[in-house]
Parts: structure tokens; sequence; C-alpha cells
């Protein structure tokens, strides 16, 4: 009998960048070669980011991800990450 | 549609040139810089033969006063990359909703902005006032939501503090709207 295993789950590396609030928080404005699985939700990527860096959760509610630059909203929503992939985390915008 | 690199280390540039079935290229021109903004080179970057109308909106910094500090000044950043990507969103739903919209230029500072003078310069041109004056207002509103670009005020006793557009969806002053408007319906 064969029986197939099928890992669906990647491991690979993307750049985070950091910015406003979250640069404070977290004492960097960019941090290469970070872990990450794919598919992962935008919830677990956070909660990743978090783990890294506790006090990131003091942005809780009030943050969202940019993933290759585009947002994506923190909860279940599932993110595709490539190897070197940006992303950032992103405080509430205060442009103009 | 082509895209320009940086021309000068201080500034960063991006202009993408539309080509549309009229005779003139229209322009969506974007910068950020941590120089002074000049009003006239962003005037300058919308006027056309073909436009009637220059729109112009100057954003400057304001005196505020908070619990007894005063604002001394601004301090910006921006996600500079993902700036000039969503700047072409907001120009490519400019043009939707105002399809006689020419040109548009944004410049915004980076740094240090003391009191009083100009953070975002932008300029919109077209062949007649309304549509110009109808999508600048519009212009400012998306910026404020959807630009990664923040500011943090600083003030007369040294202390500092981020700020958050009300227009931004993931501000607090939004989710805290959000659940007065849910609280009202129930």
């Amino acid at each position: 009998m064969c029986v197939l295993l099928f890992n669906t789950e990647l491991k690979l590396f993307v750049c985070v960048l950091y910015f406003a609030k979250s640069v404070e928080l977290t004492g960097v404005k960019e941090e290469q070669a970070v872990a990450v699985t794919t598919p992962i939700s935008s919830r677990d990527l956070w909660g990743l980011l978090v783990q890294r860096h506790p006090r990131l959760s003091l942005l809780q509610d009030q943050v969202v991800l940019a993933v290759r630059q585009q947002y994506v909203a923190i909860g279940d929503q599932s993110v595709t990450l490539g190897d070197g992939d940006e992303v950032a985390v992103v405080p509430p915008l205060s442009g103009g | 549609m082509n895209a320009c690199q940086d021309e000068n280390p201080m500034d960063s540039l991006c202009h993408v040139s539309c080509q549309m079935d009229q005779s003139e290229e229209r322009k969506d021109v974007f910068k950020l810089s941590r120089d002074w903004l000049s009003v006239q080179e962003v005037v300058d970057a919308v006027n056309s033969p073909t436009c009637g109308a220059v729109s112009l909106f100057i954003g400057t910094t304001r005196e505020d006063q908070v619990d007894g500090r005063k604002v001394i000044g601004l301090e910006y950043e921006a996600y500079e990359l993902m700036a000039q990507s969503e700047f072409r969103k907001l120009c490519g739903d400019l043009r939707a909703r105002w399809p006689s919209v020419t040109h548009v230029c944004i410049h915004h500072r980076l740094g240090w902005v003391e009191v009083g003078q100009a953070s975002v310069v932008m300029a919109i041109s077209s062949p007649h006032r309304h549509d110009g004056q109808q999508a600048i207002q519009h212009a400012v509103t998306q910026l404020k939501a959807t630009l990664p670009v923040w500011k943090k005020e600083v003030y007369d006793t040294k202390d500092s503090s981020w700020k958050q557009n009300v227009e931004c969806p993931w501000s607090s002053h939004s989710q805290l709207a959000a659940l007065s408007e849910r609280e009202m319906s129930n």
C-alpha cells in the first residue's frame, strides 16, 4: 500500500518593513530573512510578528499589513507569500 | 506606461505617462521630497493649452494646541514604493470618475515640516472647472485614506505623537465611528 503525504505548507523567508509607531515599538525599520509559512492567514502572519516583537500588540485593532504593496486586513484572509516578498506593518495612515 | 527612476536622491519621483486616444498624453506626476515644496512647480506640471482650469490644494502644517502643548512641526515618513503604486490607483480612480481630468500632480513632503510650511501640494487640470474641483476634493480624501504616509506631531514640550487620519479605515476614530453607528441602529 502506498500512502501519499502532501505537504501543502512551504517555509520561506520574507523581508519585513516597519513604519511610524511600529518602528518605536520594535526598535527596527527593516528585517531581512524572516521565516514564514505559505499559505498563511493574515492573523497568523501578524501573530508571527507579535511573537518576534511583543510590543507590537499595542497596535492591535489599529493596524493592517501590506504584502507586495497591497493592503491586507488582519483576519482569516489567506495570504500567499513568495520567497523574498516584502511585508510591511502599516499603522493608521496620516498622509496629507 | 513608463515610469522614471529616481532622478535626485533627495526626491522620489514617479512620472507615468498614459497614452489616451486624445492628442495630448495625460500625466500623473508624484514626488516625495525632503525639500520645501514649490506650488509653481506643481501647477506647471499640470498646465495645458486644452485646460481652462487648474484646481489646487495646498495642505499646510497648522499650529495646533493639544492639551496645553503647542505643535511646532510635523515629521513625515512614507512607504515610498507603495506610495507610488497607491498614487497610481488614486489617479485611476479619479480618471474613472472624471474622464475629463487631464493632468494630475501631487508633491508630498518627507521629513521635518515646520508650522506654516506646505506638507502637500496637489494640482489637477481639466478643460472646465467643475470636474477639476470635484476631483481635487475627492483626491484629498482618497490620499488621506490610502497613501502609506505617516506624520508625527512634535510639540514645544519636545514630546510627539503619531497622528491618525479619520479617513483611514483602520484608525481608532474610524472604528469608534463604526461602533457608534452600530449601537445607534440597534
